[in-house]
């Protein structure tokens, strides 16, 4: 018979043959950007945030305490042999016959070149340009600390090379700075970063949201009694004195803790630098000046590095300060 | 304008009028052609201004921030609020505009109360007048005995230097956060929280923005200031007064002439004074007194977080619509004590138009944090001097020994490349130590585990990612991943629709298009075949023909065929003589086993004798073997014959054919005689 031709073993062979000669078709279409993609973005996304360990159990992370322990740091770089096999695990979901894992096996490396293009994209804030291609070796760090829980929202950068003072923040796009992938707390004290590189310099920033007012507080023999200092300003300038000048906080006595307001200003007022006797007078704008304390910043990176900066030149942002006072003005002529 | 992050400070925005009623008063003189009257104008006026409950939406920002815990020990709390000119709305000091009359006073746990709901006029001490239009019908009022006024509320010369205005760039998110005009005031409190040193525990404060209208008198007046000080958390409790209060309620004559002193009603005190649930947590809290003795506890923290927890459920599980209530309600926990009526010296009440909790869990600041903190590649093990001790707590106090420490865990198993030994329950249940790696390495790994000529390698189940190591044991890293990743895929149904859709319209229609492909193709063929049969025969025949062709090449269609039964390992000394290994082994005379494989009987070994092993040298040794052996053979027979000895020795005359009576045999014959009798 002439249909023998068209027999189960040819109907076989085909289906076999199949997946070894399949080109993928594109199942993401972007005509605007010009970007054509097999997996749909859902899927491509979805894979991006597993491969940055969203939703991973914090035990598979760290598998014992000890790694962590309290109030440390640790770096490390990422296994990609591991968020690989993560994906292959999500992947392998639903496959059911030997041609789905066929056609799978066929997909997998444009899927997986399309997973690390994507893994850029999953964190994007709004002021940061986008970048492309492929995420680079993937390092980052936990950090497990109460400075973690008391200070939500602490700012992580980490740069290329050791850039100095940054108080103008150089954007995530620039050539020295490194794009950070995620920044996550795991629990309440425990911080998780990943960055898209190798850093040389770290900076943990405590959260410039709002502006602290305090002071700095000195253990004096037994570690129960304290003064206290503030380093002093020049309110014409908003800069801090130099040479450095430490001014003593008043207490009230019998009260722990709670500030003589009045005494530590008049320790300012004396203070000549501080400029702050112009008009004779003590007011709160001038006393808040000189309390307010800026964001303390941690820089992890090679101190024997000859670019390193000296300890204390990193962060030192200044204040502006009004002289034309408006409001007294204002008060003036509505009488 | 200011530009971006910068920001400029004013000291105050006093606004010409104070919250209260107006009447605006015009009149007109119209003097063309004569004096002409006019009406005077009168309009009614109200500048209105909170003054017991503040809107939440005037609260930019607090620091720190709500029910956190953090090493608050050396930032001041403020708070932001939105109306610049608020804390100059109203006069506290008619004389002196420029003192504000809000003040944020920060209080520790036991130093004051929050009350419940009351109507304003109960919310200021009694007989303080408060005129003018007010804001709210009910509120809550702060109630602090003299001390805590004395030793933490702010002098009336501080107060001026507490608020100030701040100008900001509204295009700078962090700085200006959502508010409309740039201005905002800022009121700061003057206390720094403490830790609890002594005790080594954490202390929780609630910050509350307290309106000073008319109790500017109360305020301390200024003192000798100090430059040092000690830190403690209280500056006064009023558990103290409970401890010594009997349980009917808290005289205060009790504790003023100390008639009675029962320290052991104290918690007995708590519960029946105080009806709400909070105080039962509070009545744990150690005291000032019983705190000096107490030794450091890391346990201890874990009760004053559960409040923190209690506010988090709350938030989460209380309707929308009271949520804001619900919280700020959770938060009083602990500062619910009734204070009056209890404390022996006069108490303050002061409306609080808003106030949240904090609390201070460790000394030093963010710097000290950092600069103490344990930089290393993970795979680092603490080293052995690493301390747990919380460095900013007081040594214990002398005397008292502290427990010992409890004994400190093995470490763990750690390898250089970060691999770590764990206990492993392998399938069929063997205890083994396996090798288990996370994705966080202390080294840079090879991305590729081995590539096909078609690209990366694809695992289909985790299996076929383990791994044995050199020295013997498996390493489940991967493994573990490739679980992990398909069970968080598997938990989301969306991601495995959207995974499954994929999969059946590229793939799956790609594959019907080449089959239709194939069968076009054939059509020619095909049409020789349809030329005699019609098209209702055609199916039929295709399936006819498919059913034989598979029949014919079943292998290459269904596959080979499974043997029923797999065969076992080969044992290989077995191939040999087995006969002869016997012979050998049981001392046997190899023509009885020859007789036995061919006759199958086993009646051929009755005629062999055992052998028994020369009583040579060690004779003594023998013997006992034998005693031994005759004594547990009389042992297991007495018991089953029921107490009663058998007749031992039997076993001499076994080979002579007439066997007399063995153990056996009288028990068979005890069984039958007691059958026999029942019956």
């Amino acid at each position: 018979m002439a249909t023998t031709r068209f027999t189960a073993t040819s109907i076989l062979s085909e289906l076999k043959s199949m997946p070894v000669g399949y080109k993928p078709t594109f199942g993401d279409r972007d005509p605007k950007l010009g970007e054509d993609r097999v997996t749909p973005l859902a899927v491509r996304d979805w894979l991006a945030r597993l491969r940055l360990l969203e939703g991973v159990p914090f035990n598979n992370l760290v598998a014992d305490s000890e790694l962590l322990p309290l109030e440390s740091i640790r770096f490390f770089y990422l296994d990609r042999a591991w968020t690989d096999a993560l994906v292959q695990g999500a992947l392998s979901v639903g496959t059911v016959t030997s041609s789905d894992r066929a056609q799978l096996e066929a997909l997998y490396p444009a899927v997986r070149k399309e997973i690390d293009e994507q893994e850029r994209l999953v964190r994007l804030p709004g002021s940061e340009a986008r970048q492309f291609g492929a995420a680079a070796q993937i390092t980052g760090f936990l950090l497990r600390s109460r400075a973690v829980s008391g200070w939500p929202g602490l700012q992580v950068r980490a740069y290329r090379r050791e850039i100095g003072n940054d108080e103008d923040i150089i954007p995530e796009s620039s050539p020295d700075r490194i794009k950070l992938l995620r920044l996550e707390r795991l629990a309440p004290a425990v911080l998780l970063a990943l960055f898209d590189g190798v850093p040389a310099v770290v900076h943990v920033e405590e959260p410039r949201q709002g502006v602290q007012f305090g002071i700095k507080l000195i253990p004096q023999g037994d570690s129960n009694s304290f003064t206290a200092t503030v380093r002093a300003r020049d309110v014409q300038t908003a800069t801090d004195i130099e040479p450095k000048l430490n001014i003593p906080v008043s207490f009230r006595p019998g009260a722990p803790g709670v500030l003589d307001l009045r005494a530590t200003g008049e320790t300012f007022l004396g203070t000549a630098q501080t400029h702050m006797n112009a008009d004779g007078k003590l007011d709160g704008a001038e006393f808040a000046l000189q309390m307010i304390r800026f964001p303390y910043r941690q820089v992890f990176g090679d101190p024997n590095s000859p670019n390193a900066v000296e300890k204390g030149d990193v962060f030192r942002p200044t204040v502006a300060r009004n002289l034309a006072r408006l409001l007294a003005t204002f008060q003036e002529k509505i009488p | 304008m200011v530009s971006r992050g910068k920001f400029v400070l004013h000291s105050r925005a006093v606004p010409p009028l104070t919250a209260g009623d107006y009447v605006l008063q015009g009149t007109q003189t119209l003097t063309t052609d004569g004096n002409r009257p006019t009406a005077p104008y009168e309009a009614h006026l109200r500048v209105t201004s909170p003054r017991f409950k503040l809107p939440p939406d005037q609260i930019l920002s607090t620091y720190p921030p709500a029910n956190s815990e953090g090493a608050y020990e050396s930032r001041l709390p403020q708070i932001v609020i939105k109306r610049r000119t608020l804390p100059w709305e109203r006069a506290a000091d008619p004389a002196d505009r420029k003192v504000p009359w809000l003040a944020l006073v920060v209080i520790a746990e036991g130093e004051g109360q929050i009350s419940a709901e009351v109507a304003i006029a109960d919310c200021v001490t009694p007989g303080v007048q408060l005129t003018g239009p007010n804001d709210v019908a009910r509120g809550i009022y702060l109630a602090v005995p003299k001390t805590t006024v004395t030793k933490v509320f702010p002098t009336k010369q501080d107060l001026p230097l507490l608020a100030h205005v701040r100008e900001v760039d509204l295009e700078d998110t962090e700085l200006a956060m959502g508010d409309d005009d740039g201005f905002l005031a800022v009121v700061m409190a003057n206390r720094l929280p403490q830790f609890d040193r002594v005790a080594c525990k954490p202390v929780r404060y609630t910050a509350c923005l307290i309106n000073l209208e008319g109790q500017l008198g109360v305020l301390p007046p200024p003192s000798t200031p100090v430059k040092q000080f000690a830190a403690l958390a209280q500056v006064f409790n009023v558990l103290d007064y409970y401890q010594y209060a009997d349980t009917g309620g808290g005289s205060p004559d009790k504790v003023v002439m100390a008639t009675t002193v029962q320290p052991a009603a104290a918690a007995a005190g708590v519960a029946a004074a105080a009806a709400t649930g909070a105080a039962k947590t509070k009545a744990k809290t150690p005291t000032a007194k019983q705190a000096k003795s107490a030794v450091p506890q890391p346990g201890v923290a874990e009760d004053w977080r559960a409040t923190t927890r209690k506010v988090e459920n709350v938030a989460l599980n209380t309707a929308s619509a009271q949520a804001a209530y619900a919280v700020r309600d959770a938060m009083k926990g602990g500062f619910r004590l009734p204070i009056e009526g209890i404390v022996a010296e006069p108490v303050y009440r002061f409306p609080i138009l808003a106030h949240w909790s904090f609390t201070c869990d460790g000394g030093g600041s963010f710097e000290s944090l950092m600069r103490a903190i344990d930089v290393g590649l993970l795979g680092t093990l603490p080293g052995p001097g690493a301390t747990r001790k919380r460095p900013e707590c007081a040594p214990p106090p002398k005397g008292d020994a502290p427990p010992a420490a409890p004994a400190a865990r093995p470490k763990p198993e750690v390898a250089e490349t970060g691999h770590v030994g764990l206990a492993h329950q392998t399938r069929v249940g063997d205890a083994v130590r396996a090798w288990y790696r996370g994705p966080f390495v202390p080294s840079p790994t090879d991305r590729e585990i081995a590539t096909t000529p078609r690209g990366p390698a694809l695992a289909h189940t985790s299996d076929q990612l383990r791994a044995v190591v050199p020295d013997g044991r498996e390493d489940l890293s991967l493994a573990i991943a490739f679980e992990i990743g398909r069970l968080l895929a598997l938990s989301r149904p969306a991601f495995v629709g959207a995974v499954m859709q994929w999969r059946r319209e590229q793939f799956g229609a790609e594959r019907a298009r080449r089959l239709a492909g194939r069968a076009t193709a054939n059509t020619a063929k095909l049409a020789d075949a349809l030329k005699g049969n019609t098209l209702a025969t055609f199916g039929p025949l295709l399936g006819k023909t498919l059913v034989l062709e598979t029949a014919v090449k079943r292998a290459a269609v269904l596959g080979p065929v499974r043997p029923p039964v797999d065969p076992g390992r080969p044992i290989d000394f077995l191939q040999d003589d087995v006969l002869g290994l016997l012979s050998v082994g049981l001392a046997i005379d190899a023509s009885v086993l020859q007789t036995l494989k061919k006759t199958g009987s086993v009646s051929a070994l009755d005629g062999v004798d055992v052998p028994l092993g020369k009583t040579g040298d060690d004779a003594a040794q023998f013997n006992h073997l034998l005693q031994t052996v005759r004594a547990e053979v009389d042992r297991i027979a007495t018991d089953a014959l029921g107490g009663k000895r058998p007749d031992t020795g039997a076993g001499a005359a076994r080979a002579k054919g007439a066997e007399p009576a063995d153990a056996l045999d009288d028990m068979i014959r005890a069984l039958i005689e007691k059958w026999k009798r029942e019956t």
